[in-house]
């Protein structure tokens, strides 16, 4: 080990010799700060001018002609219209009935013994790591048969499979974080088991419950591929009806409906942005 | 076993939604009619691999997939190393930052991504700006995919390794410092190791994510080679042979089954050394 970091000092004396400078070494962090804000804000202010630009040919930085006439576009298109009201039903509904299904699983997970519960906990990474196409096909058929095919309950059914992982494991890992002793303490003095739950247990649970709630809401917001197959023509989602301006429309008409699309999540990132950075994600992820 | 009931309502629609219908859909590719009689045959996965065009498919497939979490795990590691470590301004930002698009949807992700990088998109008009004209192409192919992965990756992979990063006990590393290990040997030694399970959750579900994913490599990548998730649709919707795409899909599952089973060990390791 000598050896390498002797090394290492011979080269960063060498090839890496700016690293001995200490303005570099200061300055780094910034550089690196300035980098990923280009990286990740670049391509969002890009869309951002094309959804108001008028007239926009290169070379220029910055539109010719700025203009508000594509937001009409957008706005006049029924279809539009009807795929934004779409979205904004089936996304929560398809949380909340997460939640009512899986909150209860994620409880037992974290709290009973049973057989089969590590497999069990495990067998929802399948939701997840069976790329969807190969099943969807299948999901499909299976779909006719139930009479579920363009309904507003199949598709937050087909939305609702790839909420399971996040609305089990965020939960489990939040729930299994819980000190035992507190509930103890509650029954102790005579609370009934229901009274603990819902008075002790579910509100130290609920910013994890929360993020789970927004991994949920975004996975169904985001869904698309599924959607389509169950939904059309009847339910045309979003990120659907984002496809179809994409490949067919100009430019500007996709960036108005992007910044539309977006809304809604960026309504919740500043609601949940603190509550993310508490670990509730990663507990869930290590079983 | 109140448990077990609990547990069964979600479980019962994942065999029936998502298990069945794979498993149905994996048995009807292997089912060929011959002289009259169905049989089991691999035939469909010979020629699905005799195929050179869906042969490099899935070696562009598993490139660009391993580049994509390599460059996502390196951003995010430095990146959570910074927020674990340091306090400041430059902190705040970047913690600010990292986590925009996790709520940006994949749709944008990819559409943003193709008006920032096109030929005379926004990053080819600043560098024209500044006298660069021949702007490498960044778009609708392996660079573009790759691009755009790292970019919706980024917050998942950052929350992750940050999380394991925060539950290293500080003491640790100050000892390390205080017998004289520079940042790199603290990193290297005592760090990583203690970051494994956060190390191979990132990494084995990258994988899974983006192998599978197909809005961006559909919206971002090029014509050939295209990515498996893509290839599959085409045969489906296009060239009308669904038993090829179920074939194809089949083959992915069996690859990111690899990747479950690493995150399954890497994790299953740490709670056999916990208890």
């Amino acid at each position: 080990m000598s050896a390498v970091s002797a090394a290492l000092r011979q080269r960063a004396g060498g090839l890496f010799w700016f690293w001995s400078v200490g303005a570099f070494r200061r300055s780094l962090p910034v550089l690196f700060l300035a980098g990923l804000a280009a990286f990740i804000l670049g391509p969002l202010l890009s869309l951002i001018l094309w959804a108001f630009a008028g007239r926009w040919f290169y070379p220029a930085l910055l539109p010719q002609e700025f203009s508000l006439k594509w937001w009409d576009v957008v706005f006049g298109n029924r279809s539009v219209v009807s795929s934004i009201k779409y979205s904004l039903m089936t996304a929560p509904t398809v949380t909340l009935l997460s939640a009512l299904i899986c909150l209860p699983a994620a409880y037992a997970f974290a709290r009973f013994q049973f057989p089969g519960r590590r497999f069990l906990l495990l067998s929802f990474l399948s939701a997840n790591s069976f790329p969807k196409i190969g099943l969807y096909i299948s999901i499909a058929t299976l779909f006719y048969r139930l009479h579920l095919m363009t309904t507003f309950w199949g598709v937050v059914l087909i939305q609702l499979m790839g909420t399971l992982l996040f609305m089990i494991w965020i939960p489990t890992g939040t729930f299994r974080g819980i000190n035992r002793s507190l509930e103890e303490a509650a029954r102790d003095v005579g609370a009934s088991s229901a009274r603990t739950f819902f008075q002790i247990t579910l509100p130290i649970a609920m910013p994890g419950l929360l993020v789970a709630g927004l991994f949920a809401f975004l996975a169904a917001f985001d869904e698309a591929q599924g959607t389509l197959i169950v939904g059309s023509p009847n339910y045309i989602t979003m990120p659907v009806m984002m496809y179809t301006l994409v490949l067919n429309y100009p430019q500007p008409v996709g960036a108005v409906f992007s910044i539309l699309l977006t809304v809604p999540s960026l309504v919740l990132l500043l609601l949940a942005q603190r509550l993310l950075r508490q670990g509730y994600l990663a507990a869930g992820y290590t079983l | 076993m109140t448990g077990l009931a609990l547990v069964l309502p979600p479980f019962f629609l994942l065999v029936f939604f998502i298990l069945v219908p794979a498993a149905e859909a994996v048995l009807d590719t292997l089912r060929v009619e011959r002289g009259g009689q169905i049989v089991y045959s691999l035939v469909r996965y010979a020629e699905m691999l005799r195929t050179i065009s869906l042969r490099r498919s899935v070696v562009f497939t598993i490139l660009v997939t391993l580049a994509s979490v390599g460059v996502t795990f390196a951003l995010a590691y430095a990146l959570a190393l910074y927020l674990r470590f340091s306090k400041g301004w430059v902190s705040t930002l970047l913690g600010a930052l990292f986590i925009i698009p996790l709520f940006i949807p994949t749709v944008i992700a990819s559409f943003a991504m193709v008006t920032f990088l096109e030929h005379h998109g926004y990053v080819a008009t600043l560098l024209h700006t500044i006298g660069v004209e021949d702007t490498p192409s960044l778009v609708f192919n392996a660079t573009g995919i790759v691009l755009t992965e790292v970019w919706a990756s980024i917050p998942f992979a950052t929350l992750v390794l940050l999380a394991g990063l925060q539950g290293i006990d500080d003491a640790l590393i100050d000892s390390a410092r205080d017998v004289g290990a520079g940042a790199l040997r603290t990193f290297l030694a005592v760090v990583l190791p203690l970051n494994t399970v956060a190390t191979v959750i990132t990494m084995s579900l990258l994988f899974i994510g983006i192998l599978g994913s197909f809005t961006i490599p559909y919206l971002v990548g090029g014509n050939a080679p295209q990515m498996m998730s893509v290839v599959m649709t085409n045969y489906f919707t296009n060239y009308l042979r669904p038993d090829i795409s179920v074939a194809l899909a089949a083959l992915s599952f069996v690859i990111a089954a690899l990747a479950g089973a690493a995150y399954v060990g890497g994790v299953s390791h740490r709670e056999r050394g916990a208890v």
